[in-house]
C-alpha cells in the first residue's frame, strides 16, 4: 500500500504542473473564500570541477510540487458569512504544502548507500491562522518569522532553524528555513511622540525546538564532510606511534522538543524615527547549532579507544538592533544596518588545550558574539549595460566577533580525515581525523549582487552575485539567468564558483574552492524549469 | 538622314513629354506625400506643429455616431494629437462619440477655509493641505499657468480612496503577448483640507499598499507608499517580497527606470508623477482633443498590435496643454507635453519625446468614467474579485479604468484594465492597514 502511495505521490509530483497550467495561473479563485496558488519545478545541478564537460555529475534532480491555500473564513466581522466575530475583524487560514522526489538517488548507484534519506518529501511546511482584531493581530500555527536587515546571513534571523542538508545555504531561505508552530502577536501603536509607524511584535514558541539540520553522509552532495577523505569516516586514533581502533558514542543532547520548559520567545519594537526604520529586537531561544560535548575518552583494557560525546544546544539571548534609512538627496541609496550580541554561541575547544581554556575539560565552551552588519541597496543606471532599466545593486559587509575569545577556539565543521600513518607508512582501511579549524576572532565577509531586466518586456533577468571573505580570501560567485519564456513556465540557468586569491583557510563561511578540488569540488551548473500556476 | 532625325527629335519629345509626366506627378504627389509622411512623424516639433496649427473644423461631432477610418481627415485628425496617429488610426478602428458634458464635482470641494498657500520661486506648491482644486482658475497669461495645471491635477480630489484591482497585459508590436500581470492597489487621501483623516498624521498626503496576484513569480510580493503634503519629501517607501518573508526599504528619487517590464517609468504615472522643481514648464494653452473620458466599461484593445482602445466611447473634452522639459541633463526625456481636462484636471494624453532624437519615446492615454454612471453603466468587474459599485456612487469623481502605455522605440506597449471601486476608511482601520505593522507579513 505505502509502494502504492509513493508512486502515487511521485505521478502528482511529476503532473501536477501539466494539469494545473491548464486550469488556470497566478492565484486560483474557489469562490470568494478560498484561493489557491503553487507551482512545480524541476531542478538539475550538475557538479562540475577543473573539466567542465568531462569531469561533470549529476547530483540533483529534485522535483518540486508546492501547493498553496489561502481561506478567508472571517471577513468584516462575519465569520463563515454568516455568524458575528464580535470584535474580530478578519481571520484567514494559510497552509503550503511541499512534495519532493529527487530523481538522482534512482540514476546514480552510489546513492544507494544513503538508504533514500533526502530522496522524498511530504510536508505540511506552513499552516497558520491570521486573526486582525485592531489594534492587534495574532498569527498562530507553523509558521516563518524573519527578523533583520542582514541577507543570507545569519544575526537576528535565527528564529527559525535552516535545513542545509539538500543544498547548503545556496537556494532562497524561505524554501530552507523550517518552520516552527508558534504565536506570533502584534500589537499596532502608531505614533509615540516622535516615534511613528510604531509596533510591539512578540513570539512565543511553547515547545517546539529544531537544530539547523546538516547532512554528514557521504555522497550527499551536500553533506558537511570536511576538507580530506570524502568517503571515509575515521575509525582510528593515532597516540604516539600506536594506532587505535576508535569508537564514538553520541548521546543526542538537543533539547526535548516536547517540554514547555524548552520554550522560546522574543519581542520586536519597530518604528520610525526622523525617517530612520529602527526595530529593538530580544530573542530568548536555543543554538540551532549543534555543539559537542566529550564526555569521556580514554582507552580501554582492549585498547580501543572509546570517546562518549554528547550534542548541545545550549540557551542563547539575543540582543539585537537594526535601522534602515532612504537617503535621495546625495547618494540614492537605501542603507540597511543590523547588529547583535549573542551569548550563549557553542564552540569546541581544541585538544590540548589547557585548564584554563578548558575549565569543564570537556572540549566545549560557549561565547558571546556580536554582528555588525552595513549594508547599501541602490538602483543604479548603468546606460552601457542598459539603457531602459536601472540595475538593483546591494552590498553587504558583515563583521562577526568572538567577544569573549580565546585562541583554541575551533570551529566544528572542518575535520581532516586522511589516511593512518604509522613509522611512515599507511595503513590500509584505517583512517585518522584531525581538527586544524582554529577560530579567528574577527570574522568578515562582503557580499555584492547586481540584478536587472533585459528584452522589451523585462522577460530575461540576469543576477551577478559575489561573495568574498578577505581573511581566508576564499569568494563564490552565482551567475544567473532566468527566462520568463510564459506566464506558465520559467526558466533558470545558473552557475556556481567557489574560488579563492591564496592560501588554504577555509574560513567560517564555507566560501572558497577548498571544496572545489577534484573529489571534493562543488562548482556546480543548475538548470531549472518551473510551471507555476 | 531625316528619318534619323525625325527618330532623334521623338525620343527628345517621348523623353521631354516623360520628364513633364514626371514633374506634374511629382508636383502633385509633393501635395500628398508630406501628409503621408507627416502621419508617421513621432517628433516632438510635429507635435508641436498640430499643437498650433491644426484644429478641429466646424462640423460638430453628433453624439451616438461611430467614427471610422473614413472620418480620419475630416474629423479625427484635428482631436487626436498627431504623436498618437500611428497607433489609433487602424483600419477598423471604431470610435463612438459621446456629448460633451459637464460632470458636477463634490459640494466639499467647493468649501473655502483660511489656509495660506503660495507657489514659491521653483514653482513648488507650499502650505496646501489639499480637498479642493488648489487653483480654480488657470490664466493663459499667468507665467505660472504651466505648474498651476499640473498642481490641481496632483491634488485632484477624489483621486484616492479606491480599490483598484487591476489586470496588465504586456504586448509587443502585431499584438505579441508577452505577461499578464493581476494585482491590487488600495489608496486613502490623509490630506483632507482642514483635517487629515488619521489625526496625528497631517504631513500625509495619502498612502497606497499595491499587491500582486499574478503571475506566481510575483504573487504576494505588495508594496506600501506614503506620499507627503511637503512636495520636497520623497515618498516613503517598503517592499514585502514573500521569498524573503520580510519587507525591504525602497528608493523613490529614481524615477526614470522602467519597472517589471511595463512601459512606463514612475514619472509617467498620471501624465507626470514627477517632482515640479526638477523641471522647465511652459503653458501652450488650450486645445480640443478626443479623449475616453466617460466609457461604458473597460475598452476592448485594438489596432494592429492590440495597443489601443477600440470600439469604446470618447468626448470632445477641453484640455491645457502643458510642456515639461526636465532640467536634468541625463534624464531621458528632453521635453514631455500632458493634456489635462480643463474641468475634471484629468490627464488624457501624455507625451514624452527622447533626449537623444527628439522623437516620441513614450505616451500614454487614460481611460475614465464618472462615479455618477455607476448605477445605469456599471464598469466590468474584476477577473478575480467581485465589488459593489454602489459605493462609488454619489462621490461625483472620475474613476480611472485603465491605460495604454506604449513605447515608441522598443516598440511595445503595456495596457492595463483598472477596475475602481471607491473605498473609504476609517481613520482607525487606515492607521492599521497602511502601517508597517501590515508590511512584515504577506499572504505567506
Amino acid at each position: 500500500m505505502l509502494m502504492y502511495w509513493n508512486q502515487f505521490a511521485k505521478l502528482f509530483v511529476f503532473l501536477s504542473a501539466t494539469l494545473a497550467s491548464m486550469l488556470s495561473w497566478g492565484i486560483i479563485n474557489f469562490g470568494e473564500d478560498f484561493e489557491l496558488e503553487g507551482y512545480a519545478k524541476t531542478y538539475n545541478i550538475m557538479k562540475n570541477g577543473a573539466s567542465f564537460l568531462h569531469d561533470g555529475e549529476l547530483t540533483h534532480q529534485r522535483n518540486t510540487a508546492q501547493l498553496e491555500g489561502k481561506y478567508y473564513f472571517l471577513r468584516d466581522g462575519q465569520a463563515f458569512n454568516r455568524f458575528s466575530a464580535g470584535p474580530i475583524e478578519e481571520a484567514t487560514f494559510t497552509f503550503l504544502g511541499r512534495a519532493v522526489y529527487d530523481a538522482a538517488y534512482d540514476i546514480r548507484d552510489s546513492y544507494d548507500v544513503l538508504n533514500d534519506r533526502g530522496k522524498e518529501e511530504y510536508k505540511i511546511r506552513e499552516a497558520f491562522v491570521d486573526i486582525l482584531m485592531a489594534p492587534f493581530s495574532l498569527r498562530l500555527g507553523k509558521q516563518q518569522v524573519v527578523w533583520g536587515e542582514t541577507d543570507n546571513f545569519r544575526a537576528l534571523d535565527v528564529i527559525n532553524p535552516l535545513d542545509r542538508t539538500w543544498h547548503g545555504t545556496r537556494e532562497s531561505w524561505e524554501d530552507i528555513r523550517i518552520p516552527l508552530w508558534m504565536a506570533r502577536g502584534i500589537w499596532d501603536i502608531g505614533k509615540i511622540g516622535s516615534f511613528d509607524e510604531t509596533f510591539l511584535e512578540v513570539i512565543l514558541i511553547p515547545d517546539d525546538f529544531k537544530p539547523t539540520i546538516v547532512a554528514t553522509k557521504y555522497p550527499r552532495p551536500w553533506a558537511v564532510r570536511g576538507i580530506g577523505l570524502q568517503n571515509h569516516d575515521a575509525n582510528s586514533v593515532l597516540i604516539g606511534n600506536t594506532l587505535h581502533d576508535l569508537n564514538v558514542t553520541v548521546i543526542d543532547g538537543a533539547p526535548d522538543e516536547r517540554k514547555f520548559s524548552n520554550m522560546q520567545g522574543g519581542f520586536r519594537f519597530k518604528g520610525i524615527w526622523n525617517e530612520i526604520d529602527f526595530s529593538i529586537n530580544y530573542f530568548y531561544g536555543f543554538s540551532q547549532t549543534t555543539g559537542v560535548k566529550v564526555k569521556s575518552a580514554g582507552l580501554d583494557s582492549f585498547g580501543t579507544f572509546n570517546t562518549v560525546v554528547e550534542t548541545v544546544n545550549p540557551r542563547i539571548n539575543v540582543f539585537g538592533v537594526t535601522a534602515s534609512f532612504s537617503e535621495d538627496r546625495y547618494t540614492q541609496s537605501v542603507f540597511r544596518l543590523e547588529s547583535t550580541i549573542t551569548s550563549g554561541v557553542p564552540v569546541a575547544i581544541a585538544a590540548g588545550a589547557p585548564r584554563r581554556a578548558n575549565p569543564n575539560g570537556n572540549s566545549f565552551d560557549t561565547a558571546r558574539q556580536s554582528v555588525v552588519m552595513i549594508g547599501v541597496d541602490r538602483p543604479t543606471w548603468i546606460p552601457a549595460l542598459n539603457s531602459l532599466r536601472t540595475f538593483f545593486i546591494s552590498t553587504q559587509f558583515f563583521w562577526r566577533r568572538y567577544l569573549d575569545y580565546n585562541n583554541y577556539y575551533q570551529g566544528g565543521a572542518f575535520y581532516d580525515v586522511q589516511p593512518a600513518v604509522v613509522n611512515g607508512s599507511s595503513v590500509p582501511g584505517r583512517y585518522v581525523s584531525t581538527n586544524n579549524n582554529r577560530l579567528d576572532q574577527d570574522e568578515f565577509v562582503i557580499t555584492f549582487s547586481a540584478s536587472t531586466s533585459y528584452g522589451a518586456a523585462g522577460l530575461w533577468k540576469p543576477l551577478f552575485v559575489f561573495a568574498y571573505d578577505p581573511r581566508s580570501t576564499g569568494a563564490y560567485n552565482k551567475i544567473k539567468m532566468e527566462y520568463l519564456y510564459s506566464k506558465h513556465l520559467v526558466f533558470t540557468l545558473e552557475q556556481h564558483l567557489y574560488w579563492r586569491v591564496s592560501g588554504n583557510d577555509q574560513g567560517p563561511w564555507g566560501l572558497g574552492s577548498y571544496l572545489a578540488e577534484p573529489g571534493i569540488r562543488r562548482n556546480e551548473t543548475v538548470f531549472s524549469a518551473t510551471y507555476q500556476f | 538622314m531625316k528619318n534619323t532625325l525625325l527618330l532623334s527629335l521623338r525620343r527628345i519629345y517621348s523623353c521631354r513629354l516623360f520628364i513633364k509626366k514626371l514633374a506634374i506627378f511629382a508636383i502633385s504627389a509633393s501635395l500628398f506625400i508630406p501628409a503621408l509622411l507627416h502621419a508617421e512623424d513621432q517628433s516632438y516639433q510635429s507635435l508641436r506643429d498640430w499643437i498650433d496649427n491644426y484644429r478641429p473644423g466646424d462640423e460638430a461631432l453628433t453624439p451616438g455616431q461611430h467614427l471610422t477610418i473614413n472620418d480620419r481627415e475630416s474629423k479625427l485628425e484635428a482631436l487626436i494629437p498627431h504623436t498618437a496617429w500611428k497607433y489609433y488610426f487602424f483600419d477598423d478602428m471604431d470610435m463612438e462619440i459621446a456629448a460633451t458634458r459637464n460632470y458636477p464635482m463634490s459640494d466639499d470641494w467647493e468649501k473655502e477655509w483660511p489656509v495660506d498657500y503660495k507657489l514659491d520661486d521653483d514653482g513648488t506648491l507650499v502650505g496646501f493641505t489639499g480637498g479642493r482644486f488648489p487653483f480654480t482658475e488657470i490664466h493663459a497669461d499667468d507665467p505660472m499657468a504651466a505648474q498651476k495645471v499640473i498642481w490641481n491635477m496632483l491634488w485632484r480630489p477624489g483621486t484616492n480612496d479606491q480599490t483598484m484591482p487591476m489586470v496588465t497585459w504586456l504586448r509587443g508590436e502585431n499584438g505579441k503577448l508577452d505577461r499578464i500581470m493581476e494585482y491590487t492597489s488600495i489608496n486613502t487621501t490623509y490630506a483632507r483640507g482642514d483635517h487629515s483623516l488619521v489625526p496625528g498624521y497631517e504631513e500625509v498626503k495619502s498612502k497606497r499598499v499595491m499587491e500582486f496576484r499574478s503571475p506566481r513569480d510575483m504573487a504576494g510580493a505588495k508594496d506600501m507608499s506614503i506620499s507627503y503634503v511637503d512636495h520636497h519629501r520623497e515618498n516613503s517607501g517598503w517592499l514585502y517580497m514573500p521569498a524573503q518573508r520580510k519587507p525591504r526599504r525602497t528608493l523613490a528619487s529614481e524615477r526614470t527606470g522602467e519597472l517589471m517590464g511595463m512601459d512606463m517609468i514612475r514619472e509617467d504615472n498620471s501624465g507626470f508623477g514627477g517632482k515640479v522643481y526638477e523641471n522647465n514648464w511652459e503653458y501652450l494653452g488650450k486645445r480640443k482633443i478626443l479623449a475616453t473620458n466617460n466609457v461604458k466599461t473597460n475598452p476592448e484593445f485594438g489596432g494592429d498590435s492590440l495597443w489601443v482602445p477600440h470600439k469604446t466611447r470618447w468626448e470632445v473634452r477641453d484640455t491645457h496643454v502643458v510642456l515639461i522639459k526636465p532640467k536634468r541633463e541625463d534624464h531621458p526625456y528632453s521635453a514631455r507635453v500632458v493634456f489635462v481636462d480643463a474641468e475634471t484636471f484629468w490627464t488624457h494624453w501624455m507625451f514624452a519625446f527622447d533626449a537623444k532624437d527628439d522623437q516620441l519615446l513614450r505616451m500614454n492615454q487614460h481611460f475614465l468614467k464618472y462615479s455618477e454612471d455607476y448605477d445605469k453603466e456599471p464598469p466590468a468587474q474584476a477577473p478575480y474579485l467581485k465589488q459593489d459599485f454602489s459605493e462609488t456612487l454619489g462621490h461625483k469623481v472620475f474613476m480611472h479604468l485603465g491605460q495604454t502605455d506604449i513605447n515608441a522605440k522598443k516598440p511595445h506597449a503595456t495596457m492595463t484594465h483598472c477596475f475602481t471601486n471607491k473605498k473609504e476608511f476609517t481613520a482607525a482601520r487606515a492607521k492599521q492597514f497602511y502601517s508597517l505593522r501590515n508590511m512584515i507579513s504577506g499572504r505567506r
